[in-house]
């Protein structure tokens, strides 16, 4: 030790001392916090860094390809499971935005008809066997729902009725299915007619509108809605657009084709009119 | 020792020095184990310090604490006192009290670990950056993950004294 700081020991140990605050301080002056030395050395030292950081990550990947694979793969499933609960959610975030769209629009309508009593249903299947165009619906006689009841989309256009009823599913022949007999009449005329399927329009997506007058003078264009005429079905409820019309083989009264405004084969929730007031 | 070999044999020094700075700096920065990582330039200088007694330890301490205090984004002034006075007082050691070899490099290590982290909780402590046992918390992983990578550190050095170390260019 004496001999350490009889040859240049103590000369160390001043330089040292001398580094030590001459860092401090430069440190402290300089607003950047970093000495003069120390910001040269880090200047020349980047690119170097940068080199140094681009091996240690290829070993870094090396090492977790080799040692982590199995963890690796194990995180990649997690992810795939999560990006499919969150692909799920979005969707389900979707279906319930579209939900709400249509409940708003159906408030509008409820305010406008405020004797309707609704069940809102899924759109389950889609039956359109050739022979008839029915919709199977989420909801039976447990919600209140009946045979011969009208069921209409979120904006209040006429989609069918209800022809069977389960405990918790009901079927709707549409108004393009030929069991589908109804009172309809023209907004802009108020003439009134009978609305029913026929099987060889079903196929052209349109349904009758028939035992009008042979001047009716219905154009294309013309809307339709429910007469209620009877008391069994609801009046007012939109059909569809006039596309053709015409006179009956007879001779002895006329029709118009209508094509529905509801887009049946998108559907996916509807409402089913449970109770309303009789408007003769 | 003609200047040449002094500044052969502190040069290979300074070249074995490299690989245990990238590792310290760049590849153990990655992987930290109990929350923290290995100091391995301490160590370094301890282990110079060991095999090349009061003089080297001091001189490489100085270099080291330089580079130490300048190359790391946490490096301050004092890294250069402080790692001139382990090497000197390591190299002492090891001297007039411990062999040269990798027990007494341990212990030295311990020692001079537990100084700088003691240091380094004193100033938290003083500013009251934290309390005891946030600072015990880490010093004492930090201190026994450091005192792991001592074989190897000193396996790279004892290589290079082997080969150019004490007065055998002389």
């Amino acid at each position: 030790m004496k001999k350490f700081f009889r040859e240049n020991g103590i000369l160390l140990l001043i330089a040292a001392v001398l580094l030590s605050v001459l860092i401090t301080l430069c440190s402290n002056l300089f607003s950047s916090g970093v000495d003069p030395l120390g910001s040269l050395l880090n200047t020349i030292a980047t690119p170097v860094r940068g080199g140094i950081s681009a091996v240690a990550n290829w070993v870094e990947g090396v090492y977790d390809y080799i040692f982590h694979y199995d963890q690796m793969e194990d995180e990649l499933t997690q992810l795939r499971r999560r990006v499919a609960e969150m692909e799920d959610r979005l969707r389900q975030a979707q279906y319930e935005s579209e939900e709400n769209q249509r409940l708003r629009q159906l408030l509008e309508l409820r305010e406008q008809r405020r004797d309707f009593v609704f069940e809102s249903a899924q759109v389950n299947a889609h039956g359109t066997k050739g022979w008839d165009d029915t919709l199977t619906l989420s909801k039976g006689s447990n919600c209140g729902i009946e045979v011969g009841d009208c069921v209409i989309t979120e904006t209040g256009v006429l989609v069918g009725i209800v022809s069977q009823v389960g405990l918790n599913w009901s079927t709707v022949d549409t108004v393009l299915s030929p069991n589908t007999e109804l009172g309809g009449q023209t907004v802009r005329t108020g003439l009134a007619g009978v609305l029913s399927g026929e099987l060889d329009l079903m196929q052209q997506g349109l349904l009758k509108l028939g035992y009008l007058p042979i001047d009716h003078g219905l154009v294309e264009g013309d809307e339709i809605v429910t007469s209620g005429r009877g008391g069994i079905y609801p009046s007012g409820l939109v059909v569809g657009t006039v596309t053709q019309t015409g006179t009956d083989e007879a001779g002895l009264s006329g029709y118009a084709l209508v094509e529905p405004a509801a887009r049946l084969d998108k559907l996916v929730q509807v409402f089913v009119i449970k109770q309303f007031d009789i408007v003769e | 020792m003609a200047r040449q070999d002094w500044i052969h044999k502190w040069l290979c020094y300074a070249l074995a020095l490299l690989p245990v700075w990238w590792l310290d700096a760049y590849v153990l920065t990655r992987f930290p184990v109990f929350g923290v990582t290995a100091l391995l330039l301490p160590v370094a200088v301890t282990a110079v310090a060991v095999l090349e007694g009061v003089s080297g330890g001091a001189g490489f301490g100085l270099g080291v604490g330089l580079l130490w205090a300048t190359a790391y984004a946490d490096g301050d002034g004092s890294r250069v006192l402080l790692l001139t006075l382990v090497g000197m007082f390591v190299g002492a050691l090891a001297r007039y009290a411990l062999a040269r070899s990798l027990v007494g490099c341990m212990l030295c290590s311990a020692g001079a670990l537990a100084a700088l982290l003691l240091v380094r909780g004193a100033v938290d402590l003083f500013f009251m950056r934290a309390n005891l046992w946030q600072l015990l918390g880490v010093a004492a992983p930090q201190l026994f993950w450091s005192l792991v990578w001592t074989p190897p550190v000193y396996a790279i050095f004892y290589r290079v004294y082997q080969r150019v170390g004490g007065d055998k260019l002389a």
